[in-house]
């Protein structure tokens, strides 16, 4: 296990979303809105790519359609897939899938292989877990079905300084 | 205002019981005062009973001044009023309704303001200049720029749009633009399926979410968009 700091990673529900994609269906009712097809998630410095994600929001109760789906308030959980790419003012991450939880702030990227670049530092591993009102990061490496902790590939710079 | 006499009297008498019927077997439908000189109300319940017999579903047709040129009933301020499956009622008004007497189903309506169901407690009102109603199909096709306001909120902007009333489903082949308390979408295509349940936007999609509004209603300012 590793303990990176990842900062500047933010998505919150009180700064503007830009969301672009191929395809959107919004199923009004059942509060989910599937964005299909070079999806691009924009919020202030934070950047997010990948094939397909799906937002879950809370309907306030009346199923009221709406085609514009919710302001961002109401938005619960994100669920992305298809090759997803995270990027922030100083770090970039990659992973295959990537849930994030607007409530907690908590962002988990999973994946065969879950890379965490930062300045020339490439920490690899198969879960990363980011309380991004923090910024504080857990690494998880890969082959815990062993029993024994993955272990985590780190490669580091030598001109940089440990965080 | 000249008008057609094709028709003999047995033909008025069939007619005005056909009108009659459809008045005691719906209710619900509000009588159009009609004031009219008589061949011109024969002309409307002759497309009133015409109509009747295709979709049963109670349409009712009003209609406050006809005129005949060039073999096309010219209508002024025609109301259609019906029923959806899910017995809703909608409503389909305009300036004017011009019917070509050879092919009587399909209407040209002039500044349409119709106002039909999305579902239950959700309703659709639609403004556009020109469209095609089609009362075998109950579709409305409108070829010019339109704009739907719901009763939650929502606005959208579309250059054109194919509504299907009876099932509640509408599409269009060109941009949108659709604006709903703090999120707007634009893209290129867009349908409405299943009753207003789902919307699906395709090719070049856009949304923009707004921050949450602090709780006196205002972003806060420094989150606020800048354009």
């Amino acid at each position: 296990q590793s303990e990176p700091r990842v900062t500047g990673l933010q998505l919150s529900g009180d700064e503007p979303i830009q969301i672009e994609s191929d395809r959107l269906e919004v199923r009004d009712a059942e509060g989910i809105a599937i964005f299909t097809g070079n999806v691009n998630v924009v919020q202030g410095p934070t950047l997010l790519k990948s094939g397909k994600m799906t937002v879950y929001y809370a309907t306030d109760g009346t199923a009221e359609p709406s085609a514009a789906g919710p302001d961002a308030s109401r938005i619960e959980r994100l669920e992305v897939d298809e090759n997803v790419y995270v990027k922030t003012e100083t770090q970039v991450a990659t992973a295959d899938k990537a849930s994030f939880d607007m409530k907690t702030e908590v962002l988990v990227m999973t994946g065969k292989e879950v890379v965490l670049s930062d300045d020339g530092n490439v920490l690899v591993g198969c879960k990363l877990t980011v309380q991004m009102a923090t910024g504080h990061a857990l690494l998880d490496g890969c082959g815990q079905s062993e029993g024994a902790k993955g272990r985590v590939k780190m490669l580091l710079q030598p001109k940089s300084q440990s965080q | 205002m000249h008008s057609a006499h094709g028709l003999e009297p047995g033909a008025i008498g069939r007619e005005e019981a056909a009108f009659l019927k459809a008045r005691r077997y719906s209710r619900k439908v509000r009588v159009v005062k009609l004031a009219l000189p008589l061949v011109g109300a024969a002309l409307a319940i002759g497309f009133f009973g015409y109509s009747y017999l295709l979709s049963p579903s109670s349409v009712s047709i009003g209609v406050e001044g006809t005129a005949v040129r060039d073999g096309k009933l010219v209508m002024a301020n025609p109301k259609v009023t019906g029923y959806t499956k899910e017995n809703l009622p909608y409503t389909l008004t305009a300036m004017r309704a011009i019917q070509d007497l050879s092919q009587t189903g399909m209407i040209q309506l002039e500044e349409i303001d119709a106002k039909f169901p999305v579902d239950d407690n959700n309703w659709a009102r639609v403004l556009a200049r020109t469209g095609t109603y089609d009362d075998t199909g109950n579709t409305l096709d409108i070829t010019s720029p339109v704009t739907f306001k719901t009763t939650d909120g929502m606005t959208a902007n579309l250059k054109s749009a194919f509504i299907n009333i009876e099932a509640g489903e509408m599409s269009t082949a060109e941009p949108v633009d659709i604006l709903q308390d703090g999120s707007r979408v634009t893209a290129d295509t867009f349908k409405v399926l299943d009753k207003g349940k789902v919307f699906v936007f395709e090719k070049r999609v856009r949304v923009m979410i707004e921050p949450r509004k602090r709780p006196d209603g205002t972003p806060r300012d420094e989150a606020k968009a800048g354009n």
